[in-house]
């Protein structure tokens, strides 16, 4: 088991947060979906993983690199 | 009577050669997983084709008139072939005195040198396998006098920058001037975590500014490529490296005055793929994966991405359509919306003179609603870099291919066709374009109006209702204000079409391009 952090590549906003602390994902599915310049921006975490913590709240302005989430592979 | 005996001499000055810098510095330069000298260059170049030059180079100790031993020159190069095309090569090899320069009458290599004067006069491509330290201190006691900047400088390696293709691998730690030869270069590759690349090292920094960093964390290809995009791709390990070489050099003429070689890819030139209908979504706010899409316009596994990692607004690929070399310029929708920011745009600003230069015609994959907004885009030049992308496509010569995908919006937009060519344009129905869009637009334009209705959201969603009529890419069509609007599945037959018609135009314009004015 190792930890992983997942953060934004993106400068933008949190448009909404779809996962909580517990939840398994997969490769494909989104943790969370960021906006910037018009656009959803949905973010994985690419592999098998689950959250551990959402770092950020919907509506919170980020800059690229802002650290969005925890999770554990 | 025979001149065997001078022949056993070579010989055994040539075994000297191969030892470098013996067995203890090789098998310690083995254990921490990088190669010698000799062996990059077999593991890169065909089979048998290295023809060293110089291989006599050293310096030799004598007794009594009889050779004893002969330390060779760290810097080893010739002649070799790639895919069967000759190329100049040359490198240093750590382990003979870390790869420091060497003071021989002429300059083999590493900054001009007869490696360099061979890709020039020959017209052949250059590949530099960079391991060195640069200069070394020792070299000021040795002559007596400290030497100026650049007295075996840079100017044969520019001057080569506009006749044949130069590669260089950052193949260990380069500091200084090894660095900046790497940087002079059509393209650049460094190994992860066996290589690092700066303009100082450690020590220099600790001495300079106090900071003690560590030389992966100042200069790995985390930061020279993923972050600083100094240099363009990193490789798994040194054979992956070779492999990476050979694939860009694939794409690539001999030199400026050829054009680059086609060959069969087996992929018919009128396939029709049916994801092409369905990957853009209807939703506007949605974006997509433009590399898959890409995928399905151009031959088969022939995308070769230059700065995958920088940049990513934008991705800059060479690839083949119908055999033919191109350069696919395509915004990504999922890194800032593909908004233009400072890094996607100095991607694209190379990436232009790169396919101009050696006259790969740019197909553009349009997906850009503009410069990168906000402060921080603002701070870091935004608009300048921008323009420079715009000023450098707009200067180019080489027949540009566009289509627009989704968004084409503002200055951004302006730099993706072909102005001084054809100006072909094509669009998917999902295109969109303006100089701003109809969203926010509308409510600025129309707020007397909107605010004085009886009910101002039903007003406004009718005006842009009615603004969005004027918005379908069939009305600038119909105008023939864009030359077509296509079903998204023709659209590599049609671009293939245009391809192979446009290969007697650029045997015709071949040669060196002279780019004159200031860029912004």
């Amino acid at each position: 088991m190792a930890r992983q952090e997942i953060r934004s590549e993106i400068t933008g906003s949190v448009w909404k947060v779809l996962v909580q602390p517990g939840a398994k994902v997969g490769p494909d599915d989104p943790l969370l979906i960021l906006e910037s310049m018009k656009m959803e921006i949905p973010v994985t975490a690419e592999v098998d993983a689950t959250v551990v913590e959402v770092t950020v709240k919907e509506g919170e302005a980020l800059n690229e690199g802002a650290l969005l989430a925890v999770v554990e592979t | 009577m025979s001149w065997k005996p001078e022949a056993d001499d070579l010989a055994r000055r040539h075994a000297y050669a191969e030892n470098l810098g013996g067995p203890e510095a090789v098998a310690k330069h083995h254990s921490q997983g990088r190669l010698t000298i000799r062996e990059r260059i077999a593991g890169l170049c065909d089979s048998s084709s290295f023809q060293e030059v110089g291989k006599l180079t050293g310096k030799g100790t004598y007794e009594n008139g009889e050779l004893k031993s002969v330390v060779p020159a760290p810097y080893v190069m010739g002649l070799a072939k790639i895919d069967g095309r000759p190329v100049a090569i040359g490198g240093e090899d750590f382990t003979v005195r870390g790869g420091t320069s060497w003071g021989s009458d002429r300059r083999k290599g590493g900054q001009g040198g007869f490696v360099e004067d061979l890709a020039h006069e020959y017209r052949i491509p250059l590949v530099n396998l960079i391991d060195g330290a640069g200069g070394t201190v020792t070299s000021a006691a040795r002559r007596g006098h400290t030497v100026f900047p650049g007295v075996h400088g840079f100017e044969r390696s520019v001057q080569l920058m506009s006749e044949v293709p130069v590669v260089s691998a950052v193949m260990g730690t380069a500091a200084g001037g090894p660095a900046g030869r790497a940087i002079l270069s059509h393209w650049s590759v460094m190994v992860k975590g066996t290589s690092q690349v700066f303009a100082a090292g450690p020590p220099v920094v600790e001495r300079s500014l106090g900071q003690k960093i560590h030389k992966e964390d100042l200069g790995g290809a985390q930061i020279a490529v993923d972050q600083a995009g100094t240099i363009d791709n990193a490789a798994e390990n040194e054979t992956d490296c070779f492999a990476m070489i050979r694939r860009y050099l694939s794409y690539m003429p001999s030199n400026v005055w050829e054009l680059p070689p086609v060959v069969d890819t087996g992929d018919a030139p009128d396939r029709r793929d049916e994801g092409l209908l369905t990957i853009v979504p209807r939703e506007r706010r949605q974006p997509y994966n433009m590399r898959k899409l890409l995928g399905m316009i151009i031959d088969r596994d022939s995308a070769f991405e230059i700065q995958p990692t920088y940049g990513r607004a934008v991705i800059t690929s060479l690839a083949r359509m119908n055999g033919k070399v191109v350069g696919v310029i395509a915004n990504n929708p999922m890194v800032n919306g593909g908004a233009m920011d400072v890094k996607a745009a100095r991607k694209q600003t190379h990436f232009v003179q790169l396919c101009d230069t050696f006259h790969i015609p740019i197909v553009f994959l349009v997906d850009v609603p503009g410069f990168m907004v906000g402060l921080q885009a603002e701070q870091a030049a935004t608009l300048r870099e921008g323009m420079k992308s715009v000023y450098t496509a707009l200067q180019a010569t080489v027949p540009m291919l566009t289509v627009v995908i989704r968004k084409c919006y503002g200055m951004a937009g302006m730099g993706t066709t072909d102005k001084n060519g054809l100006d072909f344009k094509i669009a998917w129905p999902s295109a969109e374009w303006g100089s701003l869009p109809v969203e926010g637009g509308a409510s600025a334009a129309f707020k007397r109006e909107i605010e004085s209705a009886p009910d101002p959201k039903a007003r406004l969603a009718e005006i842009e209702a009615d603004l969005r009529r004027f918005a379908s890419p069939l009305l600038t069509a119909e105008a023939f204000a864009v030359e077509d609007v296509i079903d998204p599945r023709d659209t590599r037959p049609y671009l293939c079409r245009f391809i192979d018609a446009m290969q007697g135009r650029l045997a015709t314009t071949v040669g060196q391009k002279l780019r004159a004015g200031v860029c912004p």
